[in-house]
């Protein structure tokens, strides 16, 4: 039987076959308004029927100048916009931001900022993944997961508005330290949630993790190769699924994590199955760093003495934390001025998404969302 | 003919005086009781089982749902239908038009259809209640469902309303078959048990029309005189009805009404994180509307119908006792009785349909072909084949012989079932994936792989040529 194939102006192809069967590619254009593109993500796919022949992602549609934004900003005004990059994890991108600037100025935060930094950044680790395994289950067409996911994820908010004011963009960290101290009973409030926390994850595990439909959507479904991942540099819970143990809280140890040693999970299958069930373990552990952290707390100050006008020494600085997504750096060049001179985001979120592209050919496009679902993206990372 | 026959032989004012004592006849009220109840059923119950269905799955999952509508939110269907009715119709300009404004109609109608055949007491019930071959009937029904489907999808020139009509045809067309296979085993019953003392029929012919089916569940009980004993379990015999004796077939059946009806986890068609809304996509005001009504009225068939062929249909305690009493005032109170007996069956599956979309996420489209033609079409067919074995068995035997042995074997194949389904799809699955995956490490990257040093990512090597 032979073929005859042409390419159009759209790159789609038309394969004429001899027996009179004329077939051409589709060209569907999922979002950028698309329920389950996290955002604001526009995939352009061509479809052989339901399979995935090409797809292009086209991103920029919530870019905001995030780093020049922070270039324009004194260091302390530059904090609060951190909140917005992963708008899913604020505190970890504070961190991020906060810790670059200790390293130019060359200080350490006291011993007990640093321990209420890993609390509060364990915290809104578990808030993102749940938010990540929630839309994961609503992707995949199970609707009660997200609604459990969000309900636990309130009591973490709740905590945050306690402690910074703010639910969702706590502006909480500063350089040298953190705002607050803990308000009355807040630790007592923490541990009762952690605890519910747990019960909740349990049912959560058992009402996704075993289930066959959601096995079979997700196992075997976006393999992504141990070498392919690190050649793509991915980090994260995606580096983590693929069997390539590495955590920048264990290898590369930053503020508490230095004195307070993580386990780090590992899944060998590389698939949608392993990336979901690795932020399912992380919760957990971040659950018990959480408990450790609130056993562990040192007494003292909350924060350095640092001047108003922040000026930290001409200089350059990088410095990353293992963000919910993955590697999260903070580039800095400061010209001695109360301004960065220049500020450049490592996104997890970018860096994750290029190998998307690559994992959808030859899969169904229901899978597609099962594959764009499990590098768990958030878009306000993507775009900056 | 009739009629013209009393033309021929009688003057015009005796035929007027004849059409009047027909219309004012019992039977014409009958239908027209009918009728009324059967309608209004079917229009108020899709916006009860909506609102049913957003406070079940609320409860579900830990939220309140609606709330500020009525009391307790109990008037938000209304509002939402309201709403509708008021709502612009908006038409796609580059749409097929007449194929775009039809198929809410083409939906719709076959479901208020299918309701002719499905009698709701025993006196409420259309003259179609009797149809002999009601089953096919209610099968062929529910496939024009699919041409519905498929007109909005290609009429709404959108490319998600298209893979979503193809999807349902494909998806509706398979799980018809392994749905009809799952009645054969219930008809069979029926044929053993036709000519039976006490049972409908002659002997060896069974009946393929739901209310006949209906009798044969509940003809088990014979009159004994203690009066308390007669009333309650007069045409009641719950320990006859047929999902007793074919548990297996029940679960398949309804495994396939969720496919029908295009429900969770069968929601490829509509499924709202893929296909936006599937081929209701571009419709919008009362036409949406008609497809949510044409889908929740489908959900009530499906469970009216399960109902009907193995959980005993209307029958309940008293009905047969107060009907036989007279048609007016215990016959009323039986019918009512029989009523509440059937929707309260109807939406306790209903309640089930729920449960499972708040449970369990989506298949795939290729899975859940490989679930309708690998898995349901072998177990019913290997079902049919065993229940003639069986009978064939022990056909010198007492009847009560074959029903235990039967029941015996399809209560133990459904655990097999389970484990079936269990081991099957995970390696069908992974044997659909493979290609995928082969692919992929096939198309390796062009960066040779990093060696790792105790668990540190040496730096990349780049390719010869290209510059640092």
């Amino acid at each position: 039987m032979a073929t005859n194939q042409d390419t159009d102006l759209q790159g789609l192809t038309t394969t004429d076959s001899s027996e009179g069967v004329k077939t051409q590619e589709m060209l569907l254009n999922l979002g950028p308004q698309h329920p389950s593109t996290h955002g604001v993500l526009r995939l352009i796919m061509t479809l052989e029927g339901e399979t995935i022949t090409g797809c292009t992602p086209v991103i920029g549609y919530l870019h905001r100048g995030l780093e020049k934004i922070l270039e324009n900003r004194t260091i302390m005004a530059g904090i609060r916009y951190m909140d917005n990059s992963d708008y899913l994890s604020p505190m970890l991108n504070e961190t991020a931001y906060v810790g670059a600037v200790e390293q130019l100025m060359g200080m350490e935060p006291p011993r007990r900022a640093q321990y209420i930094r890993l609390l509060t950044n364990e915290l809104q680790r578990i808030a993102s993944h749940l938010v990540g395994i929630g839309t994961y289950g609503m992707d995949l067409g199970a609707s009660t997961p997200i609604l459990w996911a969000f309900r636990d994820r309130e009591g973490i908010l709740s905590l945050f508005e306690a402690l910074g004011g703010s639910r969702f963009n706590v502006n909480y960290m500063r350089v040298g330290g953190v705002l607050h101290d803990f308000p009355k009973d807040w630790l007592k409030e923490c541990e009762t949630f952690l605890d519910t926390l747990e019960k909740n994850m349990k049912e959560m595990d058992a009402l996704l993790s075993g289930n066959e439909i959601f096995m079979s959507r997700t196992q075997g479904v976006g393999y992504i190769d141990p070498q392919q991942a690190l050649a793509y540099g991915l980090t994260g819970p995606m580096l983590r699924a693929s069997g390539v143990n590495w955590d920048l809280r264990v290898n590369r140890p930053y503020m508490a994590y230095r004195e307070v040693p993580v386990n780090t999970y590992v899944r060998q299958e590389g698939d949608c199955y392993a990336r979901y069930y690795v932020r399912l373990q992380e919760i957990t552990e971040s659950i018990r760093l959480c408990r450790v952290a609130i056993d562990k707390m040192p007494g003292g100050a909350i924060s350095t003495r640092t001047p108003i006008a922040l000026r930290p020494p001409r200089g350059e600085s990088y410095f990353a934390v293992e963000s919910s997504k993955g590697e999260l750096g903070v580039y800095l060049i400061s010209d001695g001025s109360e301004y960065p001179w220049r500020a450049k985001l490592r996104g997890p979120s970018f860096i994750n998404l290029q190998i998307v592209p690559e994992l959808m050919r030859g899969h169904k496009m229901s899978d597609a969302i099962a594959i764009l679902g499990s590098t768990d993206i958030v878009l306000g990372e993507v775009d900056r | 003919m009739f009629a013209m026959i009393v033309a021929e032989t009688a003057p015009w004012y005796q035929w007027a005086a004849d059409l009047w004592k027909g219309i004012a006849d019992w039977n014409f009220l009958q239908f027209v009781v009918a009728f009324l109840t059967i309608f209004g059923f079917i229009l108020t119950s899709a916006t009860i089982l909506v609102l049913a269905e957003r406070k079940v799955i609320a409860w579900m999952q830990d939220r309140e749902g609606p709330l500020h509508t009525g009391p307790w939110g109990l008037l938000q269907s209304v509002a939402d239908v309201g709403k509708l009715l008021l709502k612009e119709d908006i038409r796609v300009k580059h749409a097929d038009k007449l194929m775009f404004l039809l198929s809410p109609a083409v939906f719709m109608a076959p479901v208020i259809a299918a309701f002719a055949v499905l009698p709701f007491s025993p006196y409420i019930q259309l003259p179609g209640g009797a149809l002999t071959t009601g089953l096919v009937f209610l099968v062929a029904m529910s496939s024009i469902d699919v041409i519905g489907v498929i007109m909005a999808g290609w009429g709404s020139n959108n490319k998600y309303s298209l893979i979503g009509g193809l999807r349902s045809a494909a998806q509706m067309i398979s799980y018809e078959l392994p749905l009809v296979l799952a009645f054969v085993g219930v008809i069979m019953l029926t044929s053993v048990l036709a000519g039976q003392p006490g049972f409908p029929g002659q002997s060896g012919i069974g009946s393929i029309a739901p209310y006949q089916i209906m009798q044969f569940q509940n003809s088990a009980w014979h009159h004994t005189g203690i009066g308390i004993l007669d009333f309650i379990f007069q045409g009641f015999t719950p320990w006859s009805w047929f999902f007793l004796f074919q548990p297996l077939m029940l679960i398949i059946y309804y495994t396939c009404g969720l496919a029908e009806t295009n429900r969770a986890p069968f929601d490829l068609p509509e499924a709202e994180s893929e296909l936006v809304a599937g081929y209701m996509t571009e419709y919008s005001g009362m036409r949406w509307a008609m497809f949510f009504l044409g889908e929740y009225g489908n959900m009530t068939i499906a469970s009216a119908v399960a109902s009907y062929l193995f959980l005993g249909g209307f029958a309940g305690p008293g009905v047969s006792w107060l009907t036989a009493q007279g048609p007016l005032l215990w016959g009323f109170v039986g019918n009512i009785l029989a009523l509440g007996y059937f929707v309260f069956k109807i939406y306790g599956l209903c309640f089930v349909f729920i449960w499972i979309r708040a449970t369990l996420p989506r298949l795939r489209a290729d899975q859940l072909m490989q679930f309708a033609w690998l898995i349901l079409m072998p177990v019913t067919l290997a079902n049919i084949l065993v229940t003639g074995l069986v009978y064939f068995l022990t056909s010198a035997l007492p009847t009560w012989v074959f029903l235990t042995v039967l029941a015996a074997i399809n209560w133990a194949s459904v655990f097999g079932f389970i484990w079936l389904v269990g081991r099957v799809t995970t390696s069908t699955t992974r044997h659909a994936q493979a290609p995928a995956i082969r692919a992929q490490l096939r198309a390796k990257p062009a960066i040779p792989a990093p060696a790792l040093r105790d668990g540190v990512p040496a730096r990349v090597a780049l390719p010869a040529g290209s510059h640092e």
